[in-house]
């Protein structure tokens, strides 16, 4: 069985670590993922912004990589949900729509994969500290991915869970929109804050690092110690931490 | 009406006429096949079929259209006999030291006798005189009293069909408005109500369906009750009718 | 009341810059959408199934814009049998010159009008105006923005941009003496003033809900009573409707009725909701003698046929989709420089007029987080739309020349990982100038934007792919066995899905 590494861009080139702790998180399972270095992006970028030839440029490394794959593991749930808009895109292209109709059965975003794939709820973490949970649009609002990221979270050992207030409002990233409608991104994203800093939570925890260096750029920008993980990231840091209590105690 | 204007008007017709043609010949062309001229098979038609089987038991359904009348900011009171009734509507009218009181020219609110309850108040029925200017009166009355064809629970909604003897602005104008409403006239989904209009049938010109006293929140959000229509309602849902 | 409305300057990013240096207009529009959006999201739980309503409701509209030719047939026919007089108007001109026909025809002095977003769009108070007839708004939030020689910024409430100072000064100045700023005493004014108003009015305008076609029905939904004012007190009735606002039955009503209360405000139902058909009958008290029911275009129907856009027709005209948007509620609805503003206006403003080259930036003013489709009660997929817009602008020239420079780079990057692992490799090398502890801050050229908000992250030293291949081999190394409920899981997933085959 083949199972697929699909990185994204933006894990790629600045969050490597979220590409490191789920292939670490995934080998205590015996899954080895593997990774088709054709991949480059999904093509989102230039998809929202209209240029979808340009799109198709990019998805069509993403078509290519994962074609002899069985499964596909992203941690991010808005290129996940990108590749059902693949089909659409390649209207004119009929022999890449069908490839882009299978591809679309294989991709799957990270909790997702984990809780419903897997069957796996509880990787046996503990993470003693106050958390709060940014549900990216594209990822719960689109593809539907709302109670796996809970679930896992809610098996976390010491985790304090504190709800985020309005948590389902946009962030105000957008991908682009953060940079075209600047001013207005940055009204949203600075709400977006406050409501994290209300919870006077430690950490926030998301399933999308477009979203995540959208919060976490501002908090930074504000001076707010506030830690911002990856879903996976956390899990990894919290078996890890489970491992060594284990061993500390044997 | 002049000839002159039902020649224009007949003229506005014939016009309309053919721009019709053009408008439903256009909307085929885009739509991409021929014009449709037979009523289409329509698998789904109103209400979900779950909500169909929605039905309270008459102590309930009159429960919930008490509940919602009055969260909207409604009163709801019963009263055994019309005659109760009236004794009502006559202690309203001193509350409010009315001097004006418009009912619908109806049998059953003629039974009410409000004209005896009330010597001392202007009680007039719609339209039984051709010469009064009725809109005046309706606008000068402190109480209009109406009979309602229906009121529905799940809303809490009164229905107001109109007709020669049941003005609209009987229900409209006033300041204060009584409902009567025969309690075996209260169901329990809209649905029940609007599917007899789909019945083959000349309908009045006026359906109202009232769920409370006017409001807006146009202000700051700040609600205010009685913008146009009547700010003060209630409802007497009486039994032995 | 002068006639000039205050023209919109600018592009929609400067018309958002002076609404976000609005701190009263933010703070009234966010409260204002905030206890209309939790509003709603109650009354749907309340109300239960709400996802099967919407669907409902989806398929009535979706099968009455399908068949639209024979609906609207039947509508205007069963109309023209209840005795009303029928008129077609393709565009906003044609529209505008029946109404003031009929206005001439009738030598009106004036005419009071309920709140219609159609009549919005053709700009028909001036029109009236221009021949002397007084066009009256009576909907409380309407005559307020009407004293102040505005346009609505909100399709629901009217007046949410103005503060209670604002509107007693206006009202005060309308009624020639001094009003407190306390609501009650306000819309009391109003109510008084406009009594007499409804009462004198040759002409009465209306706007239009749902147009049943089965019996030529028209259906208003109000909590004022302006609109029940309007189609019983004056003599003559003209009500505005656009051509797609059509339902085959009553019984379909019920699901509208379900719908559109509780998307708009969370009511179970509006104050008022009439079922207008026809003048009134000869033996009646009251209701005009004559009505006509305009019918518009005014680019509708440039919607249908065409798959992207064809579903905006099933609109009802809610708001449920401003009250969701976080766009709209940082910038309010003037922003969006159209008669229709938020989501909906985003899309409809330059759907209803096909000519791209005269779009504004507005389908530029989101951040596609798909909230205006999960809020629409018949499913308009309004964050897909918007893409197809920013589409047919790139394919007909006519984006900025600098994005379309800028994605010709990213194609030429993304479609080979070789020029994409190079411009990596020499991004790592370029940005060692302004990488300061981890982050970059410069506020210069496309960084300017976001820094100014934020701090900017650094790309990695090492990137993913670079490290790749000895994670692989450290963790092929340690070789955990398979899970094996976690492989029989996958196999079973495999299974259902393509039989059981994989690639070994």
């Amino acid at each position: 069985m083949k199972v697929s590494l699909f990185i994204t861009c933006l894990s790629d080139a600045v969050y490597p670590r979220v590409g490191e702790t789920m292939m670490r998180l995934l080998a205590r399972y015996g899954i080895v993922l593997e990774f088709p270095n054709v991949q480059t992006c999904c093509g989102q970028p230039a998809y929202n912004s209209g240029y979808w030839k340009e799109a198709r440029a990019a998805a069509k490394t993403i078509i290519t990589a994962f074609e002899d794959s069985d499964f596909v593991v992203t941690p991010s749930g808005s290129c996940a949900y990108m590749v059902h808009h693949y089909p659409a895109m390649f209207e004119e292209e009929p022999e890449w729509q069908e490839k882009a109709i299978q591809l679309q059965k294989k991709v799957f975003e990270f909790s997702n994969f984990l809780v419903e794939v897997l069957g796996i709820q509880d990787v046996g973490a503990r993470f003693p500290h106050k958390v709060t949970y940014h549900p990216s649009c594209h990822g719960s609002r689109l593809l539907g991915v709302k109670h796996e990221p809970m679930a896992l979270l809610n098996n976390v050992q010491g985790l304090e869970l504190v709800p985020l207030p309005f948590a389902e409002d946009c962030c105000g990233f957008g991908g682009t929109f953060a940079v075209k409608m600047s001013d207005i991104s940055g009204a949203m994203v600075a709400e977006k804050a406050e409501h994290v800093i209300e919870t006077e939570a430690e950490v926030l925890v998301g399933l999308d690092m477009g979203c995540l260096m959208n919060i976490a750029g501002h908090l930074r920008y504000r001076n707010k110690p506030v830690r911002v993980m990856h879903l996976v990231e956390l899990l990894y840091e919290g078996v890890n931490y489970s491992d060594e209590h284990a061993a500390n105690r044997a | 009406m002049s000839d002159h204007r039902e020649d224009w008007l007949k003229q506005l017709d014939e016009r309309s006429k053919q721009k019709q043609e053009q408008f439903l010949s256009g909307i085929a062309a885009k739509l991409n096949r021929p014009r449709v001229t037979e009523k289409p098979q329509r698998p789904l038609r109103g209400a979900p079929e779950f909500w169909e089987q929605f039905e309270l038991s008459e102590a309930d359904k009159l429960d919930m259209f008490q509940r919602n009348f009055e969260a909207a900011g409604g009163y709801v009171l019963s009263a055994a006999t019309l005659a109760d009734a009236s004794s009502i509507i006559a202690s309203k009218a001193a509350e409010l030291q009315a001097l004006h009181v418009l009912r619908q020219d109806v049998e059953l609110l003629e039974q009410l006798g409000l004209e005896q309850a009330l010597p001392q108040v202007n009680v007039r029925s719609w339209n039984d005189d051709q010469h009064e200017d009725w809109k005046a009166r309706a606008a000068e009355a402190d109480i209009g009293v109406v009979l309602a064809d229906y009121a529905v629970a799940y809303t809490g909604s009164l229905a107001l069909m109109s007709s020669k003897t049941k003005g609209r602005s009987v229900s409209l104008l006033p300041t204060l408005l009584v409902a009567i409403v025969p309690r075996s006239s209260v169901v329990t989904r809209l649905g029940e109500v609007l599917k007899q209009f789909d019945e083959p049938q000349q309908l009045p010109a006026g359906i109202h369906f009232v769920s409370g006293p006017s409001r807006s929140a146009d202000i700051e959000n700040d609600l205010t009750i009685g913008v146009h229509g009547p700010g003060i309602v209630y409802t007497i849902i009486v039994d032995n009718l | 009341m002068s006639t000039q409305q205050t023209e919109l300057k600018g592009t929609v990013k400067e018309r958002a810059e002076l609404a976000l240096n609005n701190d009263f207009l933010r703070q009234a529009v966010r409260f204002t959408t905030e206890r209309l959006r939790s509003g709603k999201l109650k009354a749907a739980e309340e109300h239960g199934n709400w996802d099967e309503w919407r669907e409902r409701g989806r398929q009535i509209r979706l099968h009455t814009i399908a068949h639209l030719d024979y609906y609207l047939g039947e509508f205007a026919n069963n109309a023209r049998e209840n005795g009303v007089h029928v008129h077609f108007a393709e565009t906003a001109q044609e529209a505008i010159s029946i109404g003031l026909e009929i206005a001439k025809a009738k030598q009106a002095k004036s005419a009071v009008k309920s709140k219609s977003m159609v009549t919005e769009e053709i700009h028909l108070n001036q029109a009236l105006q221009s021949i002397d007839c007084e066009a009256i708004e009576t909907d409380l939030g309407e005559y307020i923005i009407q004293l102040a020689n505005e346009t609505p910024s909100h399709i629901i409430i009217p007046a949410i941009h103005k503060n209670r100072y604002q509107i007693a000064e206006l009202l005060s100045e309308d009624a020639g003496e001094t009003l407190p700023p306390e609501t009650s005493v306000l819309a009391g004014y109003v109510r008084k003033k406009l009594r007499e108003k409804f009462l004198q009015a040759d002409i009465g305008v209306t706007g239009c809900n749902f147009a049943i076609a089965e019996t030529g029905s028209i259906v208003l939904f109000e909590n004022e009573g302006n609109a029940r004012m309007v189609s019983t007190v004056p003599k003559t009735q003209i009500t505005f409707m656009g051509m797609e606002r059509i339902i085959p039955s009553w019984a379909d009503l019920e699901v509208m009725a379900t719908l559109l209360p509780r998307s708009a405000t969370g009511q179970k139902l509006t104050v008022y909701m009439s079922g207008i058909t026809g003048p009134r009958r000869a033996e009646d008290g009251d209701g005009p003698e004559e009505m006509h029911i305009i019918i518009l275009d005014n680019g509708r129907s440039l919607q249908l046929g065409d798959p992207e856009f064809q579903e905006l027709l099933n609109c009802i005209r809610c708001g449920a989709c401003l009250n969701a948007c976080p766009v709209y509620r940082h910038i309010g609805g003037h922003a969006y420089g159209g008669t229709y503003s938020g989501p909906i206006g985003a899309v409809l403003t330059p759907a209803l007029q096909k000519n791209v080259a005269e779009w504004d930036d507005i389908a530029n003013a989101s951040s596609l987080c798909g909230a205006c489709y999960e809020a629409c009660p018949v499913k308009i997929p309004l964050h897909d739309m918007l893409v197809s817009l920013r589409r047919r602008k790139v394919e007909a020239g006519h984006d900025n020349a600098l994005e379309r420079i800028g994605m010709k780079g990213f194609a030429t990057v993304m479609s080979s990982v070789k020029v994409y692992h190079s411009a990596l490799k020499l991004g790592k090398i370029g940005q060692k100038a302004v990488v300061r502890d981890g982050g970059i801050r410069v506020k210069i050229g496309p960084l300017k934007g976001w820094n100014s908000y934020r701090v900017a992250p650094s790309i990695s030293k090492q990137l993913f792919r670079e490290q790749y291949s000895e994670l692989r081999s450290e963790l092929g190394q340690q070789a955990k066995e398979a899970d094996p409920a976690v492989a029989a899981r996958m196999q079973q997933w495999l299974t259902g899905r393509d039989g059981g085959a994989s690639h070994e």
